[in-house]
């Protein structure tokens, strides 16, 4: 009956004892260290276990689209895979198997159809425009199976990923690249431009180089968002602590229209290839070949300035700048030998406008009162158009001037001088300038410069070139700069004849023609031209901005000015005198629907001389209508290509008939034209008949 | 006046009635345990639940919840029977658990992290070496009961032999932290069994120098000697067992005082930490309960500690006693080293924390455990 604990011995107890304080013990350290780790050190923790657990992601906005005026999308976005390189992690692999590695690596993305060289990866990889914790582009535009096999393969490829992007897309194709533009990335040049905008931008970020794509920018590009996420170990995102919604770009609607945008760059072409066929041109200097290299068009509604078509030849396929250009596409879109086909020549050529230019010397005449009653001559007083003009006391310089092919008008006035284009008469008129006392000599430049002439139009786009109204100022300048380019640096009366006609010095844009045509036409009011009509809400379409017709100027234009020139002008396409003297574009409007669609027009030929080699001429036509109220003004200017009459009229005369006669065939986008060939396909597969001949087709074939 | 006491219990079972052991099981000590296995069973729903609102998973707690409920099961049996009559199946039991250590080292069982400790059953998986503790504390009781509390070197030699067999067994499944929990639970029993002074300084002395000798000899792997050093500076290593024991401070710290609440951690959801629901467990509720659920959850341990330092003092017998002391340092060594290792004061050794962590052999094992001290506890008044 011993009590339970009676058995232990003192010693025992003691044993018990230490047992029991080694077990006491244990606690102390354990909750010294909580206490450190929880109570001191809680803060430093807490900001580590955030580290971990919050990540910022930046979300791209995706870039606003362009519509055409009736709002077909002609620039539109896409997602597009990316391989990109993070320099963090492929900093650790050894400098020689990084070579087997960008060569691997090349091979497997060329492999899958993207021609990749090992030297672009490695020029992106060592850029120095990244950090060095940075995710390098490197090729844009790989197949799903590549990403795939990427993934799989990661091991072999150490810091290569891949992330979905949104490129641009080109439904239409090559359609208005020039107006459109294309987008690149982000140039070191740009950046401390960008960092003043509203809209942030990221060393990856693509921006606006040209066209629209560049003048738009703002508005275009999208307002990238911001997602604070807890995430997990494997860093899938848990939840959103805080969101800031990646805004997308706003649309932009232009003027154009791709129907007829799609028929002028047509045209154009076709114009160029028949000038091209015609037979060369024999002449003492020597042969004179048509090359027809290139050439532009722009097509304006005079109403309120707003450009309808917009075309320049050659052009060049915007997607290839989707996945970044390579150096070579480049060079060859920017090589002089090709013609430069990145040059928008409907804003940046610049060309002597020719008998084109007529009309304004003709404005000069009336509005100094040269024509009429203080002057040398009323509007219908005939002057006799010899052929040969020749400067009254010339003092030097060339004094016989003459029409081309010295063809001699006879009696004209101030209308059949234009109709016929008779150098003779505006050479009077010039002279007359320059001798009579009381007439500014510079009359035809201030009239050519109140018409836009020799300054920028002020277009919504890029890089507009301002063209040339030489005056005897500028002269002098220009001959001070470069004294071996003139004769002499004075201005001679010679100089304002052939300003009087377009030639000499002067230089316009075929915008800037068919502006001044677009006043002329239009009762005076000079517009700076638009080709972006409203920026629209991506999502809801609603308007946000809507863009005014921009007028520049209202030019002094009374009906007693605007009608004979007019007139005389509409009688260009039409007029045959009984004598069997034409206007000068009369053949090439033959037949044409006169009576629905009254049609005017101005042709030019003007010589350009490059670097004393004797090309062809530049063929230069405006034409509008329907008269007597014009819905387009149209501008071609063909380069070496001959005269205006017999080349660039009919271009002009085929791209008002489609619109006359209502035949402006609808342009189709390549998956609308590949929608159609897959249901013709489906209708013909239905036929009995094709299916039996496929057969017999297979059977002989194999 | 205790031996008043005493002759006044002895009074409350006059009769010999066999259900009247059940008057005085030792209500703290079941209640202790049972509520770190809830706490436990709680932290291993939050660990592994998942990140979904709509659809948690509820696999594990409901496997752990299975698991308390078999291990109170479990420790009612283990109190139910005598331990004087239990005492007769020991030597069956452990040599059927030694032969169990032997299987599982055949193509039966089945390796985890590197470690050859399990037979699989479905989807449920036994670990013998957890049960053979339990087996191994009675078996070792039994042996030195009969020393009456004195241990030559000859006896004490033998005690050591009859450690050796599990302890080589496990280390042959190279599962070190359990072979570990083996030497301090003899070295616990033969500490109260009477080892002298002088040997217990021996074998220090012999163990430190083995120890030595292991290691340098190349028997670890790099990675296990990694886990047993990284802790004392992790920044400098890159190994998965640094940044475990990074990731899980990182848990623990940011919980600070009260911690981040349940399911609310942003590192046990993140699932940062490798194991959390078994072996670092703690993180979990050291990052959702803060320092207060963590001394909370550590002084459910002392109390269990401390009911079972005082059923050894108030066993009838050598054999209780020994027991009791056996079990008491099983929990102490296993707590201490476990959190001990989420905390990073001790190196990575891969043992559950008792009753807390997921795991149907360690639960039921615990419970056992349990159950042989409340038998003790029930019994001391019957005489031997």
């Amino acid at each position: 009956m011993s009590v339970s604990s009676r058995y232990l011995p003192q010693s025992h107890r003691l044993r018990l004892a230490v047992l029991a304080a080694v077990a006491i013990s244990l606690f102390v350290p354990l909750v010294a260290r909580l206490w450190y780790l929880q109570v001191i050190k809680e803060t430093a923790f807490v900001e580590r276990a955030a580290d971990n657990t919050t990540e910022t992601i930046i979300e791209l906005a995706p870039r606003g689209r362009i519509l055409d005026a009736k709002g077909r999308v002609l620039v539109d976005n896409r997602a597009s895979i990316l391989v990109t390189i993070d320099k963090e992690e492929m900093s650790t692999v050894a400098e020689d198997d990084l070579q087997d590695l960008f060569f691997d690596l090349a091979t497997e993305i060329s492999r899958s159809g993207n021609l990749t060289k090992v030297q672009e990866i490695e020029s992106a990889y060592r850029s120095n425009r990244y950090g060095p914790f940075a995710e390098v582009p490197v090729v844009q535009d790989i197949s799903e199976e590549l990403q795939i096999y990427l993934a799989e393969y990661s091991y072999k490829f150490p810091g290569v990923n891949t992330t979905v992007t949104t490129v641009r897309d080109y439904p239409y194709g090559s359609l208005a690249a020039h107006i459109l533009g294309y987008v690149g990335l982000l140039s070191e040049d740009e950046m401390p431009q960008v960092a003043l905008k509203e809209k942030t931008y990221l060393a990856n970020d693509e921006i606006g180089k040209s066209g629209i794509e560049l003048f738009y920018e703002d508005a275009l590009r999208g307002t990238p968002g911001t997602k604070v996420v807890t995430v997990d170990k494997f860093n899938n995102i848990l939840e959103v602590n805080e969101e800031i919604p990646a805004k997308a770009g706003s649309d932009v609607q232009l003027t154009i229209d791709i129907d007829l945008q799609a028929l002028a760059e047509q045209e154009l072409a076709r114009g160029l290839s028949i000038a091209k066929q015609q037979p060369t041109k024999f002449e003492e200097e020597g042969v004179v070949i048509f090359n027809a290299p290139a050439g532009a068009m722009v097509v304006m509604d005079p109403r309120d300035g707003s450009i309808v078509a917009m075309a320049s030849y050659p052009t060049f396929d915007p997607e290839l700048f989707v996945s970044g250009i390579s150096n070579d596409d480049f060079d060859e879109l920017t090589d002089p030998g090709n013609f430069l086909p990145l040059l928008n020549r409907a804003i940046q050529g610049t060309y002597p406008p020719g008998s084109t230019f007529k009309p304004f010397t003709a404005y000069a005449a009336l509005d100094t009162g040269l024509i009429g009653s203080r002057g040398i001559l009323s509007i219908n007083d005939p002057f006799y158009d010899e052929g040969v003009f020749l400067i009254p006391s010339c003092e030097g310089g060339t004094c016989r001037f003459q029409n081309a092919g010295e063809a001699a008008y006879g009696d004209v006035d101030l209308r059949l001088a234009l109709t016929y284009s008779s150098d003779v008469y505006f050479y009077n008129l010039a002279a007359s300038f320059d001798i009579l006392p009381g007439f500014d000599l510079e009359s035809v430049q201030v009239a050519a410069k109140s018409f836009g002439y020799g300054s920028r139009t002020g277009v919504t786009l890029a890089g507009e070139g301002s063209g040339r109204i030489p005056t005897p100022a500028s002269r002098r300048d220009a001959y001070r700069e470069n004294p071996d380019a003139f004769l002499t640096g004075q201005w001679l009366t010679g100089d304002t004849l052939n300003t009087s006609i377009g030639q000499g010095d002067v230089l316009a844009t075929p915008l800037q023609i068919v502006n001044s045509y677009s006043a002329l036409v239009n009762g005076g009011t000079l517009y700076a031209p638009n080709l972006g009509q409203r920026i629209l809400d991506p999502i809801t379409g609603e308007t946000q901005v809507e863009f005014a017709p921009r007028v520049l100027k209202e030019i002094f234009l009374p009906d007693a000015f605007s009608e004979p020139i007019l007139e005389g002008l509409a009688a260009v396409t039409t007029w045959r005198s009984e004598i069997g003297t034409e206007g000068t574009a009369y053949n090439a409007f033959k037949d044409f629907p006169h009576e629905q669609w009254p049609v005017s027009g101005k042709t030019g030929t003007s010589e350009k001389q490059v670097e004393n080699t004797l090309i062809a001429d530049y063929g230069l036509f405006v034409g509008w209508g329907p008269n007597p109220d014009p819905e387009y003004v149209a501008v071609v200017v063909l380069e070496e290509a001959g005269f205006g009459g017999q080349v660039a009229a009919p271009v002009i005369r085929r791209y008002f008939e489609t619109i006359a006669l209502g035949r402006v065939p609808a342009f189709l986008s390549q998956a609308e034209k590949d929608e159609i060939a897959k249901e013709e396909a489906a209708r013909l597969s239905l036929n009995p008949v094709t299916e039996t001949e496929n057969t017999n087709e297979e059977n002989t074939t194999s | 006046m205790k031996t008043r006491r005493n002759r006044k219990n002895l009074n409350l079972n006059p009769t010999g009635d066999p259900w009247s052991p059940w008057l005085h099981v030792d209500i703290a000590l079941v209640l202790s345990s049972i509520a770190l296995a809830i706490i436990g069973a709680f932290m291993v729903y939050s660990a592994t639940r998942g990140n979904d609102p709509e659809s948690y998973d509820r696999a594990y707690l409901n496997r752990q919840l299975l698991f308390l409920v078999a291990g109170v099961v479990a420790m009612a049996t283990a109190a139910y029977f005598p331990y004087r009559r239990i005492r007769d199946w020991v030597p069956a039991v452990f040599w059927g658990g030694m032969f169990l250590l032997l299987l599982v080292l055949t193509p039966l069982g089945v390796e985890r992290n590197g470690t050859k400790a399990w037979f699989e059953f479905g989807s449920f998986q036994l670990q013998p070496s957890e049960l053979c503790k339990i087996a191994y504390i009675f078996m070792l009781a039994n042996y030195l009961e009969r020393f009456n509390g004195r241990l030559d070197a000859r006896q004490l030699g033998n005690g050591l032999l009859l450690g050796l067999i599990p302890i080589g067994l496990i280390l042959l499944e190279t599962d070190v932290g359990t072979a570990l929990v083996f030497i301090a639970i003899t070295m616990g029993m033969l500490l109260v069994a009477g080892a002298q002074t002088k040997h217990i300084l021996v074998l220090t002395v012999v163990g430190i120098i083995l120890s030595t000798l292991v290691w340098s000899s190349g028997v670890l792997q790099d990675y296990q000697q990694d886990r047993l050093t990284s802790f004392i500076d992790p920044a400098s290593s890159q190994t998965e067992a640094a940044y475990q024991q990074t990731q899980a401070q990182i848990a623990i710290g940011s919980g600070g005082l009260t911690g981040q609440g349940f399911g609310q951690g942003q590192q046990t959801r993140g699932e940062f930490v490798p194991e959390q629901h078994t072996d670092f467990i703690f993180s979990v509720i050291g990052e959702e309960f803060g320092f207060v659920g963590s001394v909370i959850v550590l002084a459910l341990f002392a109390i269990v500690m401390w009911r079972c330092m005082r059923t050894a003092r108030k066993s009838p017998d050598l054999l209780g006693t020994l027991i009791c002391c056996g079990v008491l340092t099983l929990f102490a060594f296993q707590m201490f080293q476990s959190v001990g290792m989420t905390l990073g004061i001790m190196p990575i050794t891969g043992i559950p924390i008792p009753f807390v962590s997921y795991g149907g052999s360690s639960a039921i094992s615990c419970f056992v455990g349990i159950g042989l001290v409340l038998n003790i506890h029930m019994r001391r008044y019957q005489v031997v």
